[in-house]
């Protein structure tokens, strides 16, 4: 099936790079959502998650040629011209809090649109801002993987395929990706101490 | 299990995880150190976070105006490239035409020439008492060469016509065939080759009604 795909996507491919239009725009369908949405994870702007997805498929209506079927699935060609352009982005701004939520909706006005239980509603929201401000100050390596393994839920082998590095790997990077958020979020205090080390 | 191992593995524990032989020892380790059982703990409230930040942003899209700015980013390339393509195509179709154009040309200048040429020795086709003639001439080596420029078809019955003589009136002319040295010609205001003048040929002569010759054929090869 996967192999399947992968042939209709270089067959897409070959004819949106003979000036196939629908070609083209079935391929912009079939790959823009993940890719704007490890953008919007990563970066946390939506601004900057469209610009990216722009830039991503510009690459195919420019160069299409630069995309090697022998090397993998397109999907895992354009998550990595994607991190580039994500890591550029990055280095341009290496700290860029958005105002808004990850659906473009103001922060301030989320906190208004549940009646239900506002006083739960709105610690659990801010906690959950925690987290998303904890993800996005995270170094970009494990950020991929808490993004990729815990936001988008793949698999490890998945996730390994997508950033092009042994599965091991992403193992260890979620492992201090977790640590580090456990302990952004001070969630380590409450924690008693060991008993014994070797324990 | 240590709690360094937990750390590494025992994090991935869910409540509907299998029973592998690791899952029972983190479990185990799990009840035993109170360190990593709230480890655990707060471990998974984190990941219901993040999987709640993740449902969150499960549908986003980029707004439809990113589809529209790349199709119109598709549609000018292409148009460009195509228009480029058509604009190539053109000019090579140019170029072959004026290459075909100055050929032909030529030919037409070269054939002109060649006409003007023979137009200018006169070029006389007899008929009449010249087709009565049992011998007919062939124009080929050294004779010919003493012809000059002057085209003499292959044909039976093609006369040059000798400097300076109007064509005759075919009704009127007479064929005549007589035997002459190669120097001869010259007379008659033909090149001749000297090296070969003494030698002894047949010609053909086409006489008017006044009794000159008007022009000349070389039946026959006499070296």
């Amino acid at each position: 099936m996967q192999i399947d795909l992968q042939e209709r996507d270089d067959v897409l491919l070959r004819r949106s790079a003979k000036g196939d239009e629908d070609a083209f725009a079935e391929l912009y369908r079939r790959h823009h959502a993940p890719i704007y949405r490890f953008a919007l994870r990563m970066t946390g702007n939506r601004w900057a998650a469209e610009e990216i997805v722009q830039e991503v498929f510009m690459t195919l209506v420019r160069e299409p040629r630069k995309y090697d079927p022998q090397r993998g699935a397109l999907a895992a060609f354009l998550y990595g011209v994607a991190r580039n352009r994500v890591m550029k982005h990055l280095e341009r701004l290496p700290r860029e809090l958005s105002l808004e939520n990850a659906d473009g909706t103001p922060r301030s006005q989320a906190f208004t649109t549940d009646p239900v239980t506002p006083a739960h509603w709105a610690e659990l929201r801010e906690r959950r801002e925690q987290v998303r401000s904890a993800v996005l100050e995270l170094p970009v390596e494990f950020r991929e993987a808490i993004v990729l393994c815990e936001l988008e839920e793949m698999s490890y082998e998945e996730a390994a395929r997508t950033l092009d590095c042994p599965v091991g790997t992403i193992r260890s990077r979620l492992h201090r990706g977790r640590a580090l958020l456990l302990a952004k979020l001070e969630m380590l205090r409450q924690v008693p101490k060991r008993a014994n080390a070797g324990h | 299990m240590t709690c360094e191992e937990f750390a590494i593995a025992g994090l991935e524990l869910r409540a509907s995880a299998d029973n592998g032989p690791l899952q029972q020892a983190a479990r185990e380790h799990l009840r035993d150190c109170p360190h990593c059982a709230a480890l655990h703990e707060n471990w998974r409230a984190l990941r219901d976070h993040l999987h709640a930040l993740g449902v969150e942003s499960r549908d986003a899209e980029p707004a439809s105006r990113v589809e529209m700015r790349l199709l119109q980013e598709f549609r000018t390339k292409h148009r460009t490239v195509r228009t480029r393509r058509t604009a190539a195509v053109a000019v090579w179709a140019l170029a072959a035409a004026a290459v075909l154009l100055g050929t032909v040309s030529w030919i037409n200048w070269r054939r002109q020439e060649a006409t003007t040429a023979a137009r200018s020795h006169g070029l006389v086709k007899a008929t009449g008492t010249a087709q009565s003639n049992p011998n007919p001439p062939s124009v080929t080596g050294p004779a010919a060469m003493e012809l000059g420029d002057v085209v003499v078809a292959a044909n039976s019955g093609d006369f040059a016509i000798l400097p300076g003589s109007i064509p005759p009136s075919l009704g009127d002319a007479t064929v005549v065939r007589v035997q002459m040295q190669r120097s001869a010609l010259s007379a008659l205001g033909l090149t001749v080759n000297e090296e070969h003048g003494a030698d002894w040929i047949q010609v053909d002569l086409l006489v008017g009604d006044e009794g000159l010759p008007q022009a000349v054929r070389l039946p026959q090869s006499t070296d």
